[in-house]
């Protein structure tokens, strides 16, 4: 007991000596970075901000002119269009990439031949880039669906399955890359006990399987649901808002445009006096995706106390 | 037992079917880079053959699109991705080590300020960080991975923080006893007990800088330097007509190293990812 | 250590470092333009708005480049990009030094970017006025660089194979009876009437940018004249509008319903003789002229009473800028460049070759034979159809709603379709009118 007491007490002295020698060499080992995360983050992040208060052509020729830009941001129809597809969308990828996902993920842990290949073969696509993913599937879409005489730009019901189905190509992969490290660390012997118990293949599934990847499930459902709001170089490369529906007041809704890709179109594509409403859109987009954030860090902080 | 064997042969065998689905995007990426422009419209999904066939000419009608050359993009590319994944690697695991093991109030502010900047998207900063980018010439391939480190600061630093609290000090404590310094003592103790944490940010970063689009789009001197990705995305609606085959020529060319990149690296890629999301 | 020490030394640290690279980053400036110029010599960027011009003035930049060792960069904006890439590069340190406003619009966004150009070397060497921008106040925003026409590109050579000519073709009617004659032999033919109109950015502009002029243009007339862009459309001639944009997607070589995506190679179709008639303008001259030495250029016919009179479509939204916010050596030197693209002699007349006629003293006659069909129209007492769609408000943004429309149109031909275009082409121009202008 008193040996133990001891050695903490030491391990405390060197450690708090290891400490001091560290702190000096500061400018070498935490200078580099917060230099770059200012010059990379900060700085841009506040100036954003104050951004999202003026009326600017250019960063450099801002004038304050208080909320308005963000009361023209929520009243452009456009960006409240492009929130709830945004929202339909996320929430639909949340569906369709976590069922398969964990299907795949449960069948290639139950000890089956070229499981390893498979695994190689659904992961793949994850690593292309959007962009390019975008092109790829355009042509494809566009290849079947020429055959009927139409295109993925001219309906947006088929603009929106195209681009679920291109997000479940590249994510389900991913997705159940963290099924299978869920499903791999549940013990043996918690499943074979409850075999001997007489719990068939179901039950084992949702009384003890699926509790215990409860983690990797929340999540993969935040990165769905975050993914989906985030969405960019996909829907700019696949379908870029088309098709546009005019409103009878001659307003354009892009039917198929995002958030992201409505805050960029703002941004550069408008004239001068929508830099400020796009900026002021940029800070509402981070509001939405930081709430997410903080819901899923409650989430998940929740389910490691319960554990 | 003889049903639970059959049950998984039939199991591996519908999973086989659906690999087979899952790759047939990227055959047909590769039939169609051989096929001529004409062609990749009307019959997207035929083999190229008999008249169809381009050859490699769509490669190299594809190397000068644009009026800028593929390698240069295709160089631009594996420097930025190499530089910047190097720096991170470097300095965010330095400041991690120090952040774990100083753990000082400014410590504490920079650590929650990177996990803050993990929930923040990129369009809230796109305008600003651009001009930022530009005042400070950060805007060409030297120099941009600069604007990564600080941009995806936040992300590494989480993992290798949350890495370091769990080496124990003993290790440290007994270099510093022998007379290493803080600095000999990272890199000679500290750095090499990192390196899973290492790869796993490591994959992570490669993939995210590699597909990156927009940030560079805004960012880099446009007189100057492409990027494979803006590349692609320049080839659509640019110049003249679209030539559909020399796209898909170019697209197969981008890919290929990626997914050689994959194959040699599996096991680490899977791992880092895994690991990635898990503390994401 | 504090933390307000640690703070000051961070923030002290801070500006060192950001001394520091900030004269590193002028080390790599100067040696990036280095062997090129120095300090005093200033540089060229021009922000180029046309792709099809952009092969030859990355040619002619470093023909100058190695002639007078002053640096010249062009970028081009891919096209429907030109307003964002500009937009982006103004932000920027190494702002373009000359770039484009084309239009009202342009000057009343970009005007204070922009130097007064009045008594330059550059203003000087101007042979007419006529296609200047001037801003409210009088001070010449931009000037025209070059001057060109649009129309139907017609391949004569074809129409005498099917058993017509030109002359036939004097008003909507008869020319709907020579297109619908020859699409309904076209495989007899061996050809179609018209080439591929594809909606894609690549080709879109020939449409929502040129065609839709046949409107604007007798909206314009009608109002005695614009001199700036209207808050509203009548749409009194969508109807004709209509009438020709039909004949040419139901009588080509393309399925209507397949133009949505492009893909097709319109000049190539006319070019190698599959499609008799192509709109296009003439910049083409010199890509067309080479296969079909005897093209021509026809007016919008589109039903409009008294047509038989039309001329082509003629004016410029070329108009070239020099920005204020550089350094007055590099506002010289691309006043320099300027001059030396319209004067040279090997400069201007690639100029000449690439887009018809260059407004000013010293450039090279004009060998552009869409130009001389112009000229000829106007010479036998026709009306010039001036570009009133330079006055599009929002120019991207409302081109995009109308390509949308019309690829719904052109899938499905209703009239709840057609309603939808002229909802884009009418009330689309007044809200982006207002959208520009609030």
């Amino acid at each position: 007991m008193s040996e133990t007491k001891k050695s903490k007490h030491t391990a405390g002295k060197n450690s708090s000596n290891l400490k001091d020698q560290i702190r000096r060499w500061w400018w070498l080992f935490l200078l580099p970075v917060t230099l770059a995360f200012v010059i990379g983050f900060i700085w841009p992040f506040l100036q954003g901000i104050y951004l999202s208060f003026c009326k600017f052509k250019t960063t450099s020729d801002a004038t304050f002119i208080g909320l308005s830009n963000y009361g023209r941001a929520l009243s452009d129809p456009t960006f409240v269009h492009s929130f709830w597809y945004s929202a339909l969308f996320a929430v639909t990828s949340l569906v369709f990439i976590n069922i398969p996902a964990f299907a795949v993920a449960y069948a290639l842990t139950q000890d089956i031949k070229f499981s390893n290949l498979y695994r190689t073969v659904f992961f793949m696509p994850n690593l292309i880039g959007g962009i390019v993913l975008g092109y790829i599937w355009s042509m494809i879409f566009d290849g079947i669906l020429s055959a009927y005489n139409t295109s993925i730009l001219l309906n947006s019901t088929y603009g929106f399955w195209g681009l679920i189905i291109l997000i479940c190509w590249q994510q389900i992969g991913y997705m159940m890359i963290i099924y299978i490290a869920g499903l791999q660390a549940i013990p043996t012997d918690m499943i074979e006990a409850a075999e001997i118990d007489g719990a068939n293949g179901w039950q084992t599934l949702f009384k003890v399987i699926i509790p215990n990847v409860m983690p990797s499930i929340t999540i993969c459902m935040f990165l769905s649901i975050t993914n989906g709001f985030k969405l960019f170089d996909q829907n700019l490369a696949l379908t870029a808002g088309q098709p546009f529906i005019m409103n009878p007041d001659g307003t354009t809704i892009k039917t198929t445009e995002m958030l992201a890709l409505n805050i960029y179109n703002t941004f550069y594509n408008s004239n001068a006096a929508s830099r400020g409403t796009a900026q002021a859109k940029a800070v509402l987009f981070f509001i939405l995706v930081a709430a997410i954030g903080l819901i899923q860090l409650r989430f998940t902080r929740e389910k490691e106390v319960q554990q | 037992m003889k049903t639970a064997k059959q049950g998984k042969t039939i199991l591996s065998i519908v999973l086989g079917i659906i690999s087979i689905i899952y790759v047939i995007p990227m055959v047909v990426v590769v039939l169609n880079s051989f096929k001529l422009n004409t062609y990749v419209k009307t019959d997207t999904f035929a083999f190229p053959t008999g008249e169809m066939w381009a050859g490699v000419s769509n490669f190299t009608k594809g190397m000068t699109f644009g009026n800028y050359p593929f390698a240069s993009s295709a160089w631009y590319s594996v420097l930025i991705t190499v530089a910047s994944t190097f720096l991170i690697l470097l300095f965010t695991s330095m400041a991690a080590w120090y952040i774990a093991r100083v753990d000082s109030k400014i410590c504490r502010i920079i650590y929650y300020l990177c996990v803050f900047s993990m929930v923040v998207p990129f369009q809230m900063v796109m305008f600003t960080l651009a001009k930022t980018a530009d005042t400070l010439k950060l805007n060409t391939p030297w120099t941009i991975p600069v604007v990564y480190l600080g941009f995806g600061a936040g992300l590494a630093i989480f993992m290798f923080v949350g890495f370091v609290k769990s080496i124990p000090l003993e290790i440290e404590e007994a270099a510093a006893i022998d007379g290493a310094g803080p600095v000999k003592t990272y890199f000679q103790v500290v750095l090499p007990m990192m390196k899973p944490t290492m790869i796993s940010v490591g994959i992570l970063e490669i993939m995210w800088v590699w597909n990156d689009y927009l940030l560079p789009y805004l960012v880099l001197d446009r007189t100057k330097y492409m990027t494979i990705p803006i590349h692609i995305q320049f080839l659509k609606g640019s110049y003249g007509t679209v030539d559909l085959g020399a796209t898909m020529a170019l697209i197969l060319l981008s890919i290929i190293p990626v997914i050689v990149f994959y194959l040699l690296c599996q096991k680490h890629i899977i791992k880092g990812v895994a690991a990635g999301a898990v503390k994401g | 250590m504090s933390f307000k020490k640690v703070f000051a030394s961070l923030l002290a640290a801070a500006m060192l470092v950001g001394c520091g690279s900030g004269s590193t980053g002028s080390d790599t400036t100067a040696s990036s333009t280095s062997g090129s110029s120095d300090s005093e010599s200033g540089r060229v960027y021009f922000l180029n708005f046309k792709p099809e011009l952009d092969e030859t003035l990355q040619e002619l930049a470093a023909t100058y480049t190695d002639e007078t060792g002053v640096e010249v960069q062009v970028v081009t904006a891919a096209s429907g990009t030109y307003s964002q890439t500009l937009t982006a590069e103004m932000d920027k340190s190494a702002k373009p030094t000359l770039f484009v406003i084309g239009n009202q619009a342009g000057v009343r966004e970009w005007s204070d970017y922009a130097i007064d150009l009045t008594g330059t070397a550059i203003a000087n060497e101007l042979s007419t006025d006529a296609y200047n921008l001037y801003d409210e106040s009088g001070k010449l925003v931009s000037i025209g660089y070059c001057y060109e026409c649009y129309g139907i590109i017609v391949n004569p050579d074809l129409l005498e194979q099917a058993g017509h000519s030109l002359d036939e073709i004097t008003n909507f009617d008869s020319l709907k009876a020579v297109v619908e004659d020859i699409h309904a032999r076209a495989d007899e033919l061996g050809f179609d009437a018209f080439s591929s109109s594809d909606m894609d950015g690549s080709s879109s502009w020939r449409f929502t940018g040129h065609l839709a002029n046949l409107e604007y243009y007798y909206e314009e007339r009608d109002a005695g004249g614009w001199t700036e862009a209207p808050a509203t459309l009548t749409g009194a001639y969508v109807e004709n509008f209509k009438n020709l944009y039909d004949l040419i997607i139901n009588n080509s070589l393309t399925d209507p319903k397949d133009l949505a995506t492009g893909g097709h190679d319109a000049e190539n179709e006319f070019k190698t003789g599959q499609a008799a008639f192509f709109v296009n303008g003439s910049w083409e001259y010199a890509a067309v002229s080479e296969d079909v030495p005897n093209a021509r250029m026809i007016p919008y016919y589109c039903g409009v009473a008294g047509e038989e009179k039309a001329g082509l479509n003629c004016g410029t939204e070329n108009c070239w800028a020099v920005n204020s916010q550089v350094s007055e050596a590099d506002q010289q030197a691309t006043i320099d460049f300027m001059v030396w693209l319209v004067s040279d002699s090997f400069a201007a007349s690639k100029m000449v070759e690439q887009l018809g006629v260059l407004p000013y003293k010293n450039a090279p006659e004009s060998a552009n034979g869409f130009l001389a069909d112009a000229a000829n129209y106007t010479d036998n007492g026709c009306y010039v159809m001036d570009w009133a769609t330079n006055y599009q408000p929002n120019v991207d943004e409302y081109r995009a709603g109308l390509v949308a429309a019309l690829n719904q149109y052109d899938a499905d031909q209703s009239d709840a379709n057609w309603a939808n275009v002229e909802t884009a082409f009418v009330q689309g121009w007044a809200t982006q009118y207002a959208a520009v202008n609030n």
